[in-house]
């Protein structure tokens, strides 16, 4: 065990579905609200999460428009169910497959930082294509919901322990290593 | 305890006998089945070669034009933190930081932290290591993400399209070129080859 984080149990827990709900609520703007707005010779164009994957594959970029979805969209809600589903079999009388719910966990842990993908893209836009009334793409209020989601759920598989899913649950119901 | 004769699986909390590992072996945890230590091909001065290169390569990819965008003979030619000032001026600060720290920032700090400890076990007498650089380089390698910043370029340059016309330029190459040698670097970096009771001290990471 180290020194710098000791094994907190159900105090973990609660921080990682803390952390979670508030990336869940920050989910609900992220989806609903532009992330975009393109403006070229005088037509614009606001974009969500989802209209701009719908638009990449209708262009026929189904290659690129799936791997959006996957970053911006399933990855997202994947975490967040995944995290739901380890605090919940950690705070319910221990795991049944300690050893499968472990590997959950890596890859949790794995393709949360691809979630970014969706920041950098606006980052990178708006800071490239600034025309005036030429050509213009401005970021709104939606990409901002996005990242707080985004560094939220990564903190919350941070919160969570995995040594949490090996531990015995003690008779106060609270985990023993 | 962690201790130079025993290894604590990160993940589930088991400790095993420390062994030393051949090239391509694998120490797997007899709980949980994660890999807790690797014996790389890559043993020797390849990691911190990559470390030099990268950091050598950082400049450039900071400061030389990234890419040039053009639109009805007007043209347009960004760097690598031009996105960042433009989310900074519309007032998106919180995010425009974000994006300086996990693009740009926290890469570059990593590959010098990943050099200086491999250099200091290189060189003990001259560099002593320090717990504090092996704490610092566990957490920075969850934040700096330059290969997501690359991929969301290429998806950006897709979604472009026809409606400006792009050139990628000297700074994206080696930006690229500084991603790709800071994912070997820490491929060919194991923590606990470093200094087994000294990585100990570090929060515990999934592999």
């Amino acid at each position: 065990m180290t020194r710098a984080r000791i094994f907190q149990g159900l105090r973990g827990t609660s921080a990682s579905a803390a952390l979670a709900l508030g990336a869940v609520i920050m989910l609900i703007p992220a989806n609903t609200l532009p992330v975009l707005t393109t403006a070229t010779t005088g037509i614009n164009r606001s974009d969500t999460i989802f209209s701009g994957v719908a638009e990449l594959w209708r262009r026929g970029f189904a290659p690129i428009a799936i791997i959006v979805f996957a970053a911006s969209i399933v990855i997202p809600f994947l975490k967040i169910a995944g995290l739901g589903w380890l605090i919940y079999n950690v705070r319910h009388g221990g795991p049944s497959n300690p050893r499968r719910l472990t590997r959950i966990y890596v890859a949790l842990d794995f393709i949360g930082r691809w979630s970014m993908l969706d920041v950098f893209l606006a980052a990178f836009l708006t800071g490239l294509v600034r025309f005036g009334a030429l050509a213009m793409v401005q970021a709104r209020a939606g990409i901002v919901a996005f990242a707080a989601a985004v560094v939220l759920t990564v903190l919350a598989t941070r919160a969570f322990d995995p040594r949490s899913i090996w531990a015995k649950p003690a008779a106060d119901g609270a985990p023993s290593s | 305890m962690e201790s130079v004769e025993t290894l604590t699986c990160p993940l589930c909390g088991l400790e095993h006998r420390r062994v030393s590992l051949l090239p391509g072996e694998k120490a797997v945890c007899t709980r949980c089945d994660s890999v807790m230590s690797r014996g790389h091909r890559s043993r020797g001065d390849a990691p911190l070669a990559w470390c030099v290169t990268g950091l050598l390569l950082a400049p450039a990819a900071c400061f030389l034009p990234f890419m040039s965008a053009g639109k009805l003979g007007a043209e347009r030619v960004s760097a690598l933190f031009t996105g960042v000032e433009a989310l900074w001026g519309n007032g998106m600060r919180a995010l425009g930081a974000l994006v300086l720290f996990a693009g740009g920032v926290l890469p570059v700090a990593l590959l010098a932290i990943l050099g200086l400890l491999l250099a200091s076990a290189k060189f003990p007498s001259i560099i002593p290591l320090r717990g504090g650089l092996i704490r610092a380089a566990r957490a920075l390698e969850e934040a700096a993400i330059p290969e997501v910043q690359v991929l969301a370029i290429l998806v950006a340059l897709t979604r472009l399209g026809g409606l400006v016309h792009v050139r990628m330029l000297a700074g994206f190459w080696c930006y690229c070129a500084m991603s790709l040698c800071l994912l070997l670097a820490e491929h060919g970096f194991d923590f606990g080859e470093i200094s087994p009771a000294d990585a100990a001290e570090g929060s515990p990471v999934a592999s």
